[in-house]
């Protein structure tokens, strides 16, 4: 067969009746959601590149990790190993969330800015909130990555006591799965605000980040925010996703959502939410959000198709 | 079942009517398309000739459904672009030209087939076809080379095999030579044309500024200015419409009398002699200008009578660039504005920069230097 021979296709291959084209069924989404992942995973995650690797998944998370120990053991001045466990599970744990809540943001910004193939994406027949939350799972992927890494740092050479024996398995695995969907959807929501913005929002998703950072009690409880703020922490998937990972793996340890003076405990009376509650406020909040970002994420969308925005470039 | 007889009850793989698009910009809002209607049968091979900011790459968009028009309907196929996009992009793709668009990270045949599978082609079957089009593009030596690794040309047909991997019933194809040299953009237009030609019933819409490319490739073109279709036809209907008189060129050994005898003839509008005629070397050369062909006849007549050998006998034809002079009064070199873009759209900043000739001229003389080398 000569070359445009095979450039031709297969005609016999190719029905040509309009009424029988249909959408794409379930085993295209799953395919499509793989290839993304498989997309991301390589497009993102520097692995050709070992300078850019060890600076993105090993450095800084150590240096995130390290900075605040540090930081507490000089203001706190030689905090007990419960709080500084509390610090370090927690400051472990936002590798895997900013890359979470970034990912799909970031996704959006370089395919339409650098490589330039958003709109060749958006153009193919899988959905295109399927291709984002396929780069959103590969980036979160990476960043779990960097927060083993943390912990088996902290571990080594930190000296973090975890008692495996100890560790609430059920709750722990419970917890992780329950999180990837709110979280990823997070960066979907950030995704659908990026679509609108132009270049200067290359620094949004890690403002946004950062943001979250203060108000889901990552390395502090959510008792010294003022109410308000506590609230807005309390209606976050992120905060229970964070609490139930600590509980789970450091039982008996002390909690961000409740303890003295919190809303928590003004609230229900109780010190701190048990694992059924924190299970049940992750689901919610997740399916809440969840649901919030896809139909936000549709609205962006449509406004973008309106707009013109899938194809903008704003960096040139 | 028969794909000639299928098509003849197809609805039209393009229909629009009264599309008007409309960028809301400062300071003012700036009409891209102004009130189109079209139709392109199934099987067509439809070119939208026109300068850049004409409206071309806006009616691409909206008919691939990347952008949703302002007012007014588009279908393909019978889908409704605003409603059914998501079936449109599984019968459709889309290649554009001028851009460097692809995953640097990846190699040629990584990113063909992750497009494959989001185009629901299965894990072998996508790399089955990946390979066979990476073959017929010309890519084969540099099928694991990285994308950011490939020169222009070779980026190009890269997204032409893009375009192909799922044998779209319609192919939508924006400037897709833009910027590329002349062998690679023949290689393009061979591609194309082999690929179309493989399966009655495959469309093709092309937008191009260059007018020699649109004459070779299209059965129909529409010419499009400031968001409105001027004209739309066959390139010779098109010719046709601003060829009010027939125009020869008239190779002679000599001419008793001069041209002057020959405008005396009934049916002569005029005849004048050529600046490249040397009667020295007996060649005289006379364009003349006819009422209509049948006048030749009696030129012929005279011509005996006058003992003149004929050496040659040319019919001139206007160009597509004559077409448009002649409908829009100016030339694609003049005045183009950019109101596809509104400024800072995407896609409409590929003018005829990036090392492609910036005239029409340029890109017939090279069309043409390409025909001559074919045909060597």
């Amino acid at each position: 067969m000569s070359a445009s021979e095979r450039a031709r296709g297969d005609p016999g291959a190719t029905p040509f009746v309009p009424s029988i084209v249909a959408e794409a069924g379930a085993g295209d989404t799953l395919r499509a959601f793989r290839t993304a992942a498989l997309l991301g995973w390589r497009v993102e995650s520097n692995w050709t590149d070992p300078a850019l690797f060890f600076i993105y998944t090993v450095a800084r998370p150590i240096a995130s990790l390290l900075l605040f120990v540090v930081m507490i053991q000089i203001v706190g001045g030689g905090a007990n190993d419960e709080i500084r466990a509390f610090v370090i599970l927690g400051s472990s744990l936002w590798a895997t969330l900013v890359a979470g809540i970034a990912g799909p943001a970031w996704s959006v910004l370089e395919d339409r800015e650098r490589y330039r193939m958003l709109k060749y994406l958006y153009l193919s027949p899988a959905s295109f909130l399927v291709l984002l939350v396929g780069r959103g799972v590969a980036r979160l992927a990476a960043g779990a990555i960097g927060t083993a890494i943390a912990l088996v740092f902290a571990v080594l050479v930190l000296g973090l006591r975890v008692d495996v024996a100890r560790v609430d398995w059920p709750l722990l695995l419970t917890t992780l799965l329950l999180g990837i969907p709110p979280i990823v959807a997070i960066g979907v929501l950030l995704g659908a605000v990026c679509l609108q913005t132009r270049q200067e929002s290359w620094s949004y998703p890690d403002a946004f980040a950062g943001s979250m950072f203060l108000v889901t009690g990552v390395v502090f409880p959510l008792a010294v925010l003022p109410d308000p703020v506590e609230v807005v922490g309390l209606l976050n998937p992120i905060t229970w996703w964070i609490a139930g990972v600590r509980q789970a793996v450091l039982p008996g340890g002390p909690t961000s959502v409740g303890g003295e003076g919190s809303l928590w405990t003004v609230v229900t009376g109780s010190a701190s939410p048990d694992a059924a509650t924190v299970v049940f406020a992750l689901f919610a909040t997740g399916a809440l959000i969840t649901l919030a970002a896809t139909a936000i994420f549709r609205l962006s969308e449509r406004r973008a198709r309106d707009q013109g925005l899938l194809d903008r470039t704003t960096g040139s | 079942m028969s794909i000639e007889r299928t098509t003849a009850t197809l609805p039209p793989a393009i229909s629009v009517a009264g599309l008007r698009r409309v960028y809301d910009v400062k300071p003012e809002p700036v009409t891209a398309l102004g009130g189109v209607d079209l139709e392109v049968a199934p099987g067509e091979f439809f070119g939208l000739l026109g300068p850049n900011g004409a409206g071309k790459t806006t009616l691409i968009k909206i008919l691939t459904t990347l952008l949703l028009p302002t007012a007014g309907e588009a279908r393909i196929f019978g889908f409704d672009v605003a409603t059914d996009s998501r079936r449109i992009r599984r019968i459709m793709n889309m290649v554009a030209g001028g851009e460097q668009s692809g995953y640097g990270i990846l190699t040629v045949r990584e990113q063909l087939w992750m497009f494959s599978q989001f185009y629901g082609l299965g894990t072998r079957e996508g790399w089955r076809r990946v390979d066979e089009l990476i073959e017929a593009v010309g890519l084969a030596e540099q099928r694991v080379q990285r994308v950011s690794t490939l020169a222009t040309g070779q980026r190009q047909k890269m997204n032409m095999a893009r375009g192909l991997l799922n044998d779209p019933w319609i192919l939508f194809l924006d400037e897709p030579t833009l910027g590329l040299d002349v062998a690679a953009a023949r290689g393009i237009r061979e591609l194309i044309l082999d690929w179309k030609a493989a399966v009655p019933g495959r469309t093709v819409l092309l937008t191009t500024h260059y007018m020699a490319e649109a004459d070779e490739l299209c059965e129909r073109i529409a010419i499009v200015d400031r968001g409105r279709i001027l004209a739309i036809g066959s390139p010779e209907e098109l010719k046709r419409r601003i060829q009010r008189e027939s125009i020869f060129r008239l190779e002679l050994d000599h001419l008793d009398g001069g041209a002057a005898r020959l405008a005396r003839l009934p049916g002569v509008v005029s005849a004048a002699l050529a600046a490249d005629s040397d009667a020295e070397a007996q060649r005289v050369v006379v364009n003349l200008v006819l009422v209509e062909d049948a006048a030749l006849g009696a030129v012929v007549t005279a011509l005996g009578g006058l003992g003149s050998q004929i050496l040659a006998l040319r019919k001139s034809e206007p160009t597509l660039e004559d077409v448009f002079i002649e409908l829009v009064g100016r030339g694609f070199a003049d005045g183009a504005d950019d109101t596809d873009g509104a400024g800072g759209h995407a896609g409409e900043d590929r003018g005829s920069g990036g090392g492609m000739p910036a005239t029409a001229e340029v890109v017939v003389a090279e069309v043409e230097a390409e025909r001559v080398e074919a045909g060597r």
